[in-house]
């Protein structure tokens, strides 16, 4: 049997279009899904952060108890003791750029502010020719 | 003097008639084309030089052949006969397969089933010529462009074409650069051809990448069955190649285990070529449909790709419909080589590969729908 008789009789036609038809929709719907899979992955990673938000701001700010039991000025006294640890590699005397390099150094977030602040307070005193040095208590008493 | 007369009459030399010669010439063209022309040696050459070893004449019963029960040929052709070896080889192509560029370009995926059209055209042309429906089946997934699918299938539906198919699938494979241009050439215009396909911006996460396989085996698979054997390895060499947590053994079925796959499937189909079973007129009127089912399969993704064009706004280049046969990397890099002959800036490789990797998933199906059909 040959031509248009054999595809007849063995069912050709339906199987053809059938299998077109399947593989079609197959890849349309692998499509259409991998299409909006990046989209779904955002909305939940969306969603996740604020869930992740909204408990942050339920609990209890930690911030505010530290600053109820410890003052900025005794911290920064505590804080000194490692930042003059940390500045024996560079000798008595320092200049602030080098400071500020150790600051960094050591994961200080913000080395800039922390010089002043150890400025204002006294800590680090100048001695001369754009040079710094610790404010030791021994050299008050001396004076 | 009788021993010595008597060894000469079992001597190849003696037993070789026209056909094994023929088939000697086939074998060494292909290794002649794998090692000069490097056209797919990786197949060719395997499948070549099984075509000199099935093709040297023996004195039938000695159990040297690989049709003879107890060879060590038959044992090797196990692997085919049974489906494993198509099976390994697609464990090891997930393993090798990056789906980044389909992922970023989801409507590609369209290209690589419309050029499944060929596929279901010749089994309407096999069945018109007279072939039963299964082995119309067989020589129809030749249009897939994909050498395991083919043999896959054949070894399920009509196993005493194995040979025929997967010497008429490979070659074609092989013969890419030939056959693909002229049609896509012949189909589009100039502009058409210089089209240049958008950058994506967009990169793909980790958990796409993850989810992508996983999706993709229930998908498919629920919708074809008959196609896991194919597609169950496939995304699982996928999915072993992104996790990222066994890097061992995505890089062992990309490499070792691929390799020795493919090496034995070549080899055993090559040997499988005798003469006097492969030459017959069958052979040749499968030869003939598979040109056929490959030339429907290439313009069908090219015309499909021109009707795309029509409903969206951002045109696509048709050229890229031609790799959405399923023959990784070759279709895609003749699409590229054909685009940058028009205009040298434009670069498709990246969009091709996707209709690529999509087509090897789109010929997979089609075979479990035939199989399915079949049975």
């Amino acid at each position: 049997m040959y031509g248009i008789e054999a595809i007849n009789a063995h069912n050709g036609w339906a199987m053809a279009i059938t299998g077109a038809i399947i593989v079609m929709i197959g890849l349309t719907a692998l499509s259409t899904i991998i299409s909006q899979l990046h989209r779904l992955i955002d909305l939940l990673d969306k969603r996740k952060d604020r869930n992740a938000e909204a408990q942050e701001e339920q609990k209890p700010p930690p911030a505010l108890k530290t600053q109820k039991t410890s003052s900025p000025l005794s911290d920064l006294s505590r804080a000194t003791e490692n930042f003059r640890a940390l500045t024996q590699e560079i000798g008595e005397t320092f200049d602030l750029a080098s400071l500020y390099q150790l600051f960094s150094q050591h994961d200080d977030p913000h080395p800039h502010l922390t010089i002043r602040s150890l400025r204002e307070q006294g800590y680090l005193i100048s001695a001369g020719q754009g040079l710094f040095s610790w404010h030791h208590p021994t050299n008050e008493n001396k004076v | 003097m009788d021993l010595f007369f008597q060894f000469l009459s079992n001597t190849g030399y003696f037993l070789a008639d026209y056909r094994h010669l023929i088939m000697l010439v086939v074998g060494c063209t292909f290794v002649y084309l794998a090692i000069a022309k490097e056209y797919e040696p990786l197949l060719l050459l395997p499948i070549g030089f099984g075509v000199i070893v099935g093709n040297v004449p023996f004195f039938k019963g000695f159990g040297l052949g690989i049709y003879e029960p107890n060879s060590v040929l038959h044992y090797l052709y196990f692997g085919v006969t049974t489906g494993l070896y198509p099976s390994i080889v697609f464990l090891g192509l997930g393993a090798m397969t990056d789906f980044s560029s389909l992922l970023v370009r989801p409507k590609l995926m369209l290209l690589g089933a419309a050029a499944q059209m060929g596929i279901y055209f010749t089994l309407l042309s096999a069945l018109a010529l007279g072939f039963m429906p299964k082995e119309a089946g067989s020589i129809a997934i030749i249009g897939g462009a994909d050498g395991p699918t083919s043999i896959f299938l054949t070894a399920k539906l009509a196993p005493h074409l194995i040979g025929p198919v997967a010497i008429a699938a490979y070659s074609y494979m092989a013969l890419i650069p030939i056959i693909q241009p002229p049609i896509m050439r012949l189909l589009t215009t100039k502009e058409e051809r210089c089209i240049k396909m958008p950058d994506v911006e967009r990169t793909v996460s980790r958990r796409e990448l993850l989810l992508f396989p996983i999706i993709g085996v229930i998908l498919c698979c629920f919708l074809a069955p008959a196609s896991i054997p194919l597609l169950g390895p496939f995304f699982f060499g996928n999915l072993m190649k992104v996790s990222g947590v066994v890097d061992r053994l995505a890089k062992t079925a990309a490499s070792s285990i691929i390799d020795t796959a493919t090496i034995f499937l070549g080899f055993t189909v090559g040997a499988s070529t005798q003469g006097d079973v492969f030459l017959t007129p069958k052979s040749v009127g499968i030869f003939f449909l598979g040109a056929i089912a490959f030339s429907i399969a290439t313009a069908s993704g090219v015309l499909f790709a021109k009707l795309m064009n029509l409903v969206m706004k951002n045109k696509i280049n048709p050229l890229l419909g031609a790799a959405g046969v399923s023959a990784v990397p070759g279709s895609a890099r003749e699409v590229h080589l054909v685009g940058q002959k028009e205009d040298p800036s434009n670069y498709l490789l990246m969009h091709a590969m996707a209709c690529n990797s999509s087509g090897v998933i789109g010929s997979a199906i089609c075979a479990g729908i035939l199989w399915s059909f079949m049975v």
